[in-house]
């Protein structure tokens, strides 16, 4: 690995990795962003405006605007909720700052706090990612007896309740609304927005939602300024961004690269190429809801707006790598049922689409479906956009559809008869 | 005529065209997703169905269903249970078992999350989650009776994100009740003459003649 | 009389409404039905019976549309089940309704391993759409006597006692059997589920005996039986595996069938020791061109492959129109309303406000006589579409509610139609919706073909020229365990003989020495409508397929 791609380590580097220790974090740099931080809160809203923080769970919202909400509110009783329910397939990337750095997130989610005011602060962590909840909620602990956190609950005009909890460790408990139903101790149903959380969350108390990775990102830009962060990035965007490197490579893992690393380099240089010298074919992005990159979009910038412009989503970082070789129905088959079971079940168009989808994708697989049935999972993906509450169903279109959209001659070429 | 489009194929029929029907004029093979034609009550012809100017899409059996200018349906094939609830019909009998019998049987059914997805896909109205509270409390009887009119098209089963199985949950209770406790009495005292040889048939006796 | 040639004159619904006053003289009583049904029913339409030439039955009448398909050729050769997948079973029961369901049971708790196929799916069959009820003789008033009497009576006296007492005789064991598996009848007003069952009476006969389900009789009894054939360890289903031809052995006995696999786009082989076909009806073929209350699969399938196999019919001339299937709108028409209401008390008047049979006849004699009334001018037109008029707001005014509380599907239908059942009459006219007749069965369901049963509506003889209401539920009960035990306990003379199509070249042989063209195909597998090409299908199957993935598909037909 060239020394150059191992020089603008962030949330990953060796120094931040001291797992739940408080006294080890704070002997290093750690605990100087919140110190910094409780200084003049009043600014830390438009500096994460002058950084460019985006959500980096997915969405590539604007970190500030949500934060802005949430402070215009004068409700005492703000919520922050860490969103670290990570179950996308293919995305590992909280797990691991969840386990090795807890105290980086926790430093974040206390900074948001300050911003909007928060009298609560939820760390809501997968129970299945292993080891993530332990080391965070050893981690929390720790944090309760020290005065930090008390100068926190000060500055916002009241005691402030730290608290690590799991979430559901359902797919869908990963959405905005749902992490609100699961904090209030419910199953994780996605509601209908507006409201959005900002104004009315948590027990109707404004609530800002930030992913893991945001929040861990947010004590270094107050340490090191908005400009330092915005020059992380290539091609013209903000920061870092870890990347789940899975599938087809021989060297799969997690990648810390400048926001804006071409796609190729990631596979080829960082990953190793491709395992066994096969030829690339695809990537399914960012977790499992987004449209495929193929051979022509190799050299796309990763960052929110050139893969946006490419007609897909950054998403959660995580890229799938398949080979020639891979079908491509049958993967895409997979991602259906993983959202036909992980649909919450409220909406029976998404939870019956995508089982239906999936039914049909099956049967072009195995070479039993027919010119209709094909027609039929197009017609579907037509009809079923925007009949949920949440995106889950639209997610499972856009793979879907986007298949079909770059690899039609593979679907029609399983068809009986065909 | 009313133009729609099935399964990706357009159709233009009649006002007053059944959906099932106009797949058939838009060349959509009818050979399964399809029964009754018309009476709904064979539970095949299960389809999501988007109307004109509507977000929502709702489920519908296609064989009752009118058409309408603008619509969307796709037929959604029967979903079977994950596993099949078994049992036998040893199972049915001994009432002071059966609330026993459903928890081991449907031992999901206390799982409910109170979704309502059951209810709003079921296409005939039924208060499906609460027939499955009611069973999973206890109550064989109340639950039975909510499911009195399901066609077991399925659609239940498809939108239980805990893998219940409503309707099958629905028909058990129902079986549980009707076998463990109907005992009509004019029944059993004709079987009790039949078998004690006090009731016969004489098939030579009839003539065409009226009594 | 073929309804195509009833002139298209009548009185307009507005007159007929303004006609309708409720409180109408009873109707004329008949003394002699038979001058009515010769010259009205359509069993007796003018050039429309075709005498069979070959098979079994030659030299008895049919509808000509079905004696061309049960003088067809067959629709393979051995050369398309050349190399085929072949599976193994011990009785394999043909149809998915109530009688296959039930023979599959009763075969199965005998110990014998089922396999089930079926052209739609498990249950989708007439047996679910039967809504009046079924007929068991258990009042006190009652007796089996009576029972058998009504039936062989009511079937113009063209019934095998045998079959009939049987049918009777098994009557108050199978209610019985359908509690045990779940089923629930409907008690006495006011009583318990120790009490009285609840009793309707049927056109035709003497005293109360249909036992119900609310009007969804078939529903409550399918979905039990359903249930319990899939539940059951020793049968296995097939769905969309419709059947083309049954196999024989050296001495002409049936050991199995083809089915063809819509799932595979390609031909299975069943061996079984013995085969139960309960294919059901024919009211798809729209004989004489009728509508039908029937299920989209009710094609002759299972009669014109016993048939070719060397089974005699029974009155294979006889159908039951169904007096009240509604008339009006068009894409409705056909659509079954249950003897019930008439049984409730729902009278029939034509254009002109006028009863003009007495409701609770038999079915043949109220069909007939609504017929009589369209063609001569009485009855009501709407829209092009003639009938006359079920009149419901006078049931509701006399029994006030009864409508919404017991005649439930009635309502349904209305509704969809457009029509308030409590303020506007429902125009009926009579809809093709039972084959009398069929196969010949004995008691114990077994054909003239060694090891070839059938069960339900296929076979014939004990509804003699018309069914009574209640008739059909109860027959499927008693002759689908009749078939299901036989067949279970059925052992062919050479159990390890050939299986193949050799009753086929005989059959080819005697359609060449009669003259018949070779052309025809049957069976039809789906009427037109479904629009289904088997040739076109076929070209869909994949000879890439593995056997362990074509085995793999098997399992999940």
């Amino acid at each position: 690995m060239a020394p150059e791609m191992t020089t603008n380590l962030v949330l990953t580097a060796p120094e931040h990795r001291v797992g739940a220790d408080l006294d080890a974090w704070l002997s290093g740099s750690g605990g100087l962003g919140l110190r910094l931080a409780l200084e003049t809160p009043s600014g830390l809203i438009s500096l994460m405006e002058a950084a460019g923080l985006r959500g980096l769970g997915g969405a590539g919202f604007p970190t500030f605007r949500k934060w802005a909400a949430a402070a215009a509110e004068p409700d005492p009783e703000k919520v922050v909720v860490c969103n670290g329910n990570e179950d996308e397939p293919g995305t590992f990337k909280d797990v691991f700052l969840l386990r090795e750095t807890p105290h980086q997130v926790i430093e974040g989610a206390l900074i948001a706090g300050l911003a909007i005011r928060a009298r609560r602060v939820v760390l809501y962590v997968n129970p299945h990612a292993r080891g993530a909840f332990d080391a965070v909620a050893k981690a929390v602990a720790q944090w309760q007896e020290h005065p930090l956190l008390a100068a926190v609950g000060a500055a916002v005009g009241g005691p402030l309740r730290l608290e690590a909890m799991r979430s559901p460790g359902l797919y869908i408990g990963g959405e905005e609304t749902a992490v609100v139903s699961a904090v209030e101790g419910g199953f994780p149903f996605p509601r209908r927005k507006p409201p959005f959380p900002a104004a009315s969350g948590v027990g109707g108390h404004p609530t800002v939602i930030n992913n893991v990775e945001t929040l861990a990102t947010v004590s270094h830009i107050v340490r090191h300024g908005a400009a330092w962060y915005r020059g992380l990035g290539r091609n013209g965007a903000a920061g870092t961004k870890l990347f789940s490197l899975s599938g087809d490579v021989q060297r799969p893992g997690l990648y810390e690269l400048p926001m804006g690393t071409p796609l190729s380099e990631l596979i080829f240089v960082h990953g190793g190429g491709m395992l066994l010298g096969k030829e690339f074919k695809a990537v399914f992005t960012g977790g499992p809801s987004n449209t495929l990159l193929t051979r022509d979009e190799l050299d796309v910038p990763m960052d929110f707006e050139s893969v946006r412009a490419r007609g897909s989503r950054l998403g959660t970082g995580a890229m799938i790598v398949v080979s020639e070789g891979t079908s491509i129905v049958r993967k895409v088959a997979e991602y259906v049922n993983f959202f036909a079971a992980g649909s919450c079940g409220q909406c029976p168009p998404c939870k019956t689409g995508s089982y239906q989808l999936a039914h049909l994708l099956q049967r072009i697989d195995t070479g039993l479906a027919t010119r209709a049935d094909l027609d039929a999972v197009e017609h579907l993906c037509d009809l079923l956009p925007g009949s949920g509450r949440c995106g889950l169903i639209d997610g499972a279109v856009t793979v879907v559809a986007s298949s079909l959209q770059r690899f039609r001659s593979e679907y029609e070429g399983q068809l009986a008869g065909g | 005529m009313v133009n729609l489009t099935i399964d990706g194929r357009p159709a233009s029929v009649p006002e007053g065209t059944t959906i099932v029907l106009a797949a058939a004029t838009a060349g959509i093979a009818l050979t399964t997703n399809v029964g009754c034609m018309g009476q709904g009550v064979c539970g095949a012809c299960r389809a999501l169905v988007r109307r004109t100017g509507e977000p929502e899409v709702r489920t519908a059996l296609a064989c009752e269903t009118p058409v309408e200018d603008g619509m969307q349906v796709s037929f959604l094939d029967r979903v079977a249970p994950r596993r099949p609830h078994a049992y036998s019909e040893t199972d049915l009998v001994d009432g002071w078992t059966a609330y026993e019998r459903v928890l081991a049987v449907f031992p999901e059914a206390v799982r409910c999350r109170h979704c309502s997805g059951c209810d709003r896909a079921c296409p005939k109205g039924l208060e499906v989650q609460k027939g499955v509270n009611l069973a999973a409390s206890g109550d064989i009887a109340g639950a039975a009776a909510v499911f009195d009119l399901c066609v077991m098209c399925n659609l239940c089963v498809a939108a239980c994100p805990e893998h219940i199985a409503p309707n099958h949950l629905g028909l058990f209770a129902r079986r549980l009740a009707a076998a463990g406790t109907q005992r009509p009495a004019d029944l059993i005292r004709r079987l009790h003459e039949i078998t004690s040889g006090a009731m016969t048939i004489d098939a030579d006796a009839c003539t065409d003649k009226q009594p | 009389m073929n309804p195509t040639e009833i002139p298209a004159a009548g009185i307009p619904w507005s007159e007929a409404i303004a006609a309708l006053d409720g409180g109408s003289a009873p109707p004329p009583a008949i003394t002699d039905a038979q001058p009515l049904l010769r010259h009205w029913h359509p069993d007796h339409s003018a050039g429309g019976p075709r005498r069979l030439a070959v098979g079994a039955s030659a030299g008895q009448d049919c509808p000509a549309a079905l004696a061309d398909l049960l003088q067809a050729d067959a629709l393979i050769d051995d050369i398309d089940i050349a190399g085929c997948a072949t599976v193994s079973t011990e009785v394999l029961v043909i149809g998915g309704g109530g009688a296959g369901c039930i023979a599959a049971l009763t075969a199965a708790e005998a110990g014998a391993k089922v396999l089930l196929t079926t052209k739609l799916g498990l249950g989708d069959s007439n047996t679910v759409m039967a809504e009046g009820g079924i007929q068991c003789a258990v009042g006190a008033e009652d007796s089996l006597q009576t029972h058998f009497e009504d039936t062989l009576r009511g079937g113009q006296m063209a019934g095998d006692r045998a079959l009939v007492a049987a049918l009777v005789g098994d009557g108050p064991a199978s209610v019985r059997w359908l509690i045990e598996r779940g089923m629930t009848f409907d008690m006495e007003e006011g009583q318990g589920p120790s009490g009285r069952l609840r009793r309707k009476r049927a056109g035709g006969t003497r005293v109360p005996r249909i036992l119900s389900f609310r009007d969804v009789t078939g529903l409550e009894m399918m979905r039990v039986l359903r249930e319990a054939a899939g539940l059951h360890p020793r049968i296995t289903v097939w769905n969309r595996s419709p059947v083309v031809e049954l196999l024989s052995d050296e001495t002409g006995g049936c050991v199995g069938a083809v089915i063809y696999s819509l799932h595979l786009h390609r031909f299975v082989l069943i061996r079984a020791r013995s085969v139960v076909m309960a294919t059901g009806g024919a009211g798809r073929l729209h004989l004489n061109g009728f509508p039908t209350s029937n299920h989209l699969g009710a094609t002759a399938d299972g009669l014109v492959l016993a048939y070719r196999m060397g089974a005699r019919l029974r009155e294979p001339d006889s159908f039951q129109y169904h007096p009240t299937g509604i008339a009006w709108p068009p894409a409705l028409r056909g659509q079954l309303i249950s003897e019930a209401a008439r049984s409730l008390g729902a009278t029939l008047v034509n254009g002109h406000g006028h009863r003009f049979v007495d409701e609770l006849s038999p079915r043949d004699v109220v069909a007939a006589a609504i017929l009589r009334e369209c063609g001569e001018g009485r009855g009501v037109l709407r829209d092009g579409c003639v009938g006359v008029l079920l009149d419901t707001p006078a049931l509701e005014r006399a029994r006030p509610g009864i409508l919404k509380t017991t005649l439930v599907t009635l309502c349904h239908l209305a509704h969809k139609a457009g029509i308030d059942p409590a303020r506007e009459p429902v125009p009926v006219y009579p809809t093709l919706h039972y084959q009398n007749g069929g196969i010949a069965i004995g008691t114990d369901g077994g054909t003239e073909v060694p090891g070839l049963y059938c069960a339900g509506e296929v076979s014939g003889g004990i509804h003699g020229r018309n069914r009574l209401m209640g008739n059909a539920l109860l027959e499927l009960v008693g002759f689908g365990r009749r078939a299901g035990a036989a067949a279970a306990a059925f052992q062919p003379v050479r159990p390890s003989g050939r299986a193949n199509l050799g009753h086929v070249q005989e059959w080819r042989r005697a359609l060449v020495a009669a003259g018949l063209p070779l052309d025809v195909k049957a069976p039809v597998l789906f009427p037109p409508i479904a629009g289904f090409d088997l040739a076109a299908d076929r070209a869909l199957g994949r000879s890439d397929l593995s056997a362990r993935s074509l085995e793999a598909a098997l399992q999940v037909l």
